[in-house]
């Protein structure tokens, strides 16, 4: 225990050492963390939308004004002369309405009157946003205009979980996972490489140490480091995007430690078994970057990632953790809902160990 | 200006760009960055991230079991949109089975929905939807909407409810039907919006690791100091440290574009010449933030932290997976600084929507710029660095 004890802070001493290194790992997630928090979001709230109104009459004066005073839609002015679909060519609108001659006279006579909204569909996803928010603002002004048919059928759309629709409130806890799966491996790896690399691990083969207490301690000197970044990161979510922690947490301290030990112990390995620290960095940042960002669920749902490469994110690690977060940030399930993802990280993490150890087990250079 | 390059002999500039292309050539994990790391990653995250909502989760707690009722859920259940997981005896099992995470959506119909229908009353449905994730809510409200529109407006029209058809049944008198017709993309394939994105993103990103490698390789193993002590003068070190670099990173720009054309079929409508110079100055864009980062840096682990921080920065504010209009207002001026930024937009605008210079020269300007102050820094801090 004292040798494991030792171990850690040798390796806290050394990482105290480079100041720089030091402030870059602890300030650089907070930034990247905030960064992220605040600019990714597929929900576009303020839609530029050009409105061509060939009709001119008090009906459709108010379908355009119904169009000005939705939250979702700005209607930028656009010259009658110029094409509508120019607006969109330039960037300068997502949508194009343009409302036919006669819609007055043909809504006050009764007639279904088509008119044509153009979607600049280069974004899907914000395309299909754009059209369904168009229809709920026409679908209201139809229900303003004659007060909607007897005999039908209402839709109350209750949100739960997230009644504001925030995107922080679900990217921010998924970030919360991607900065605490790079920056422990990272440092991690570069601390286990540079032992290899610069051959100091000999001197740590030739002392009584065992290959389990050099493993625990240099775990748990990043497992610290790595609590400190999450605590620091849990407060800019606290204070700067209002997430918090919903229902106990117990479950989600428990799933945050195994976690922790999980990404520490892979960059330990990956420094273990690539002694130069570039290469090392670029196996890290492959797994813990692009795996978690790609197949861990983090801005598109995994439900959309074709067949094999679903297979694939069930070994990601990244993937149970965002699901214990995001449950505990925004669900508050507790165990009952998360026990399984638990496991499934402590088994990724006893895997990782135990190839870290066999690995390291015999305390002598590889012939 | 003039004064630097007086001194420039084309033979040793010949010599040193040689040097650095067998060094390049001897690295082979150098080759895989350029060559098989951006069809990989394009390919890998062009069919990984699709924000296509479809299959909501559907459950539905049916208290009035009429034919009015069933024929809601079998509409519900028809659509592609959603997959409907099984019925609920109350809206509290119905409840827990959201907070479980077993259900995206939820459909509660009243126990009075028949009988209101008949009396000409308007019953309500309660849609519920885990908003968790608030784009696919969005997405899917609008599509629960649309089909009790459908739903509705078969009832006007038969008086009476009829099987579920799918089609467009005519609107009902004097209300206003909106047409949507979706330009540039009418398949809304949303891979396409990706892809271009991650062309910009491999452009800058690759090359900048690679410079701020290569340069930090030179450091380190002291032959920078060999090539100061050589005839060579700064701008001809300069000069053929980057030109080889560049014109590897111009295969890239082929290779990225036979993926985006063979693999995801992205239309190619407008100039690809303009696309292409676009990535060019990308490239130059990236040699430029590499050099800077590596001549910040003391250490290689420095320079990784930074670089760990400025590239995933750069993407978020670039509007390569998300869009920029997304983000908050205080954020999107900001966007202009990234390189990214405008080359997503010339690649968009150009290869889906078949846009010209007429249209983009904003940005290929901007581009332009970025990368004359971005290089200029470097060379600068390069010098600084040597002298």
């Amino acid at each position: 225990m004292s040798r494991i004890i030792a171990q850690a802070r040798k390796e806290l001493t050394q990482l105290v050492r480079d100041r720089r290194a030091l402030v870059l790992a602890l300030a650089v997630p907070v930034a990247q963390l905030f960064i992220m928090t605040s600019g990714i979001s597929l929900s576009v709230n303020d839609l530029p939308i050009v409105v061509q109104d060939l009709d001119r009459s008090a009906a459709s004066e108010r379908l355009v004004d119904a169009f000005r005073s939705s939250i979702t839609f700005h209607v930028v002015s656009w010259p009658d002369a110029r094409q509508p679909e120019e607006a969109l060519m330039a960037g300068a609108a997502r949508a194009a309405l343009v409302i036919p001659e006669h819609l007055g006279r043909d809504l006050a006579r009764g007639r279904a009157t088509p008119v044509q909204l153009l979607v600049d569909g280069s974004d899907a996803n914000t395309a299909q946003l754009v059209s369904g928010y168009a229809q709920q603002v026409t679908r209201a002004y139809d229900s303003a205009e004659h007060g909607g048919g007897a005999g039908q059928v209402l839709a109350a759309v209750r949100l739960w979980f997230n009644p504001g629709r925030s995107s922080t409130r679900f990217y921010g806890p998924g970030i919360f996972v991607l900065v605490l799966s790079i920056f422990p491996a990272l440092l991690a790896s570069l601390a286990m490489s540079r032992e290899t690399g610069q051959k100091t691990i000999l001197q740590v083969y030739v002392s009584n140490i065992s290959a389990h207490e050099f493993l625990l301690g240099k775990i748990a000197a990043f497992v610290v480091v790595a609590i400190a970044e999450g605590l620091l990161l849990a407060v800019v979510l606290r204070a700067d995007f209002g997430v918090s922690l919903a229902g106990e947490p117990t479950a989600f301290l428990a799933g945050t430690a195994l976690y922790l030990f999980c990404v520490v112990t892979f960059g330990t390995l990956i420094g273990a078994a690539i002694p130069e620290q570039a290469a090392a960095m670029q196996v890290v940042a492959l797994f813990g970057y692009l795996l978690v960002f790609l197949l861990g669920g983090l801005i598109f749902p995994i439900e959309n990632i074709p067949i094999p490469l679903r297979w694939v994110s069930n070994a990601v690690w990244g993937r149970y953790y965002i699901e214990i977060v995001r449950d505990a940030f925004l669900r508050g399930g507790g165990w009952a809902a998360v026990w399984p993802q638990i496991a499934a990280i402590a088994g990724i993490g006893g895997v990782f160990y135990t190839l870290a150890w066999s690995r390291l087990r015999r305390m002598q250079l590889a012939v | 200006m003039a004064a630097t390059f007086r001194g420039v002999s084309f033979d040793r500039l010949r010599a040193l760009a040689r040097k650095e292309f067998i060094q390049i050539r001897r690295d082979p994990r150098l080759a895989m960055t350029i060559l098989v790391q951006p069809i990989v990653a394009s390919l890998l995250i062009g069919f990984a991230l699709n924000a296509t909502v479809s299959q909501v989760r559907l459950g539905v707690a049916d208290g009035s079991r009429t034919a009015e009722s069933r024929d809601l859920v079998s509409a519900l259940g028809e659509s592609e949109s959603f997959h409907l997981v099984g019925g609920y005896a109350s809206s509290a099992l119905l409840g827990t089975a959201l907070g479980r995470g077993d259900l995206d959506a939820g459909v509660l119909i009243p126990v009075d929905f028949a009988r209101d229908l008949e009396r000409g009353r308007r019953p309500t449905v309660q849609v519920i939807l885990n908003a968790t994730n608030a784009n696919t809510a969005a997405i899917a409200q609008g599509y629960a909407e649309t089909i009790l529109e459908d739903y509705n407006r078969r009832r006007r029209l038969d008086g009476a409810p009829a099987a579920p058809a799918s089609g467009f049944a005519p609107a009902h008198s004097g209300s206003v039907q909106l047409q949507p017709a979706f330009l540039y993309n009418p398949g809304l394939v949303t891979s396409w919006f990706i892809v271009t994105g991650v062309f910009g993103l491999l452009m800058v990103l690759d090359t900048s690791i690679v410079a701020s490698a290569t340069m930090l390789r030179e450091r380190e193993t002291g032959t920078l100091e060999q090539l100061l002590m050589s005839p060579a003068g700064t701008t001809e070190i300069v000069l053929a440290k980057f030109a080889p670099l560049f014109a590897l990173m111009c295969v890239m720009i082929v290779t990225v574009t036979a993926v985006l054309r063979l693999a995801f079929h992205v239309p190619f409508q407008g100039s690809l010449g303009l696309v292409w110079a676009s990535a060019a100055l990308c490239i130059l864009c990236g040699i430029g933030i590499g050099t800077v980062i590596a001549t910040f840096s003391r250490t290689a682990q420095q320079a990784l932290l930074t670089a760990f921080f400025v590239n995933p920065s750069l993407v978020t504010l670039s509007g390569v997976l998300t869009p920029i209009e997304a983000m908050p207002r205080w954020l999107q001026p900001v966007t202009v600084i990234s390189p990214i930024t405008h080359f997503v937009t010339i690649a968009r605008t150009a290869l889906l929507k078949g846009g010209g210079l007429a249209e983009l020269w904003p940005h290929v300007a901007a581009l332009a710029v970025l990368t004359l102050v971005l290089l200029t820094l470097s060379v600068w801090r390069f010098r600084k660095q040597m002298a």
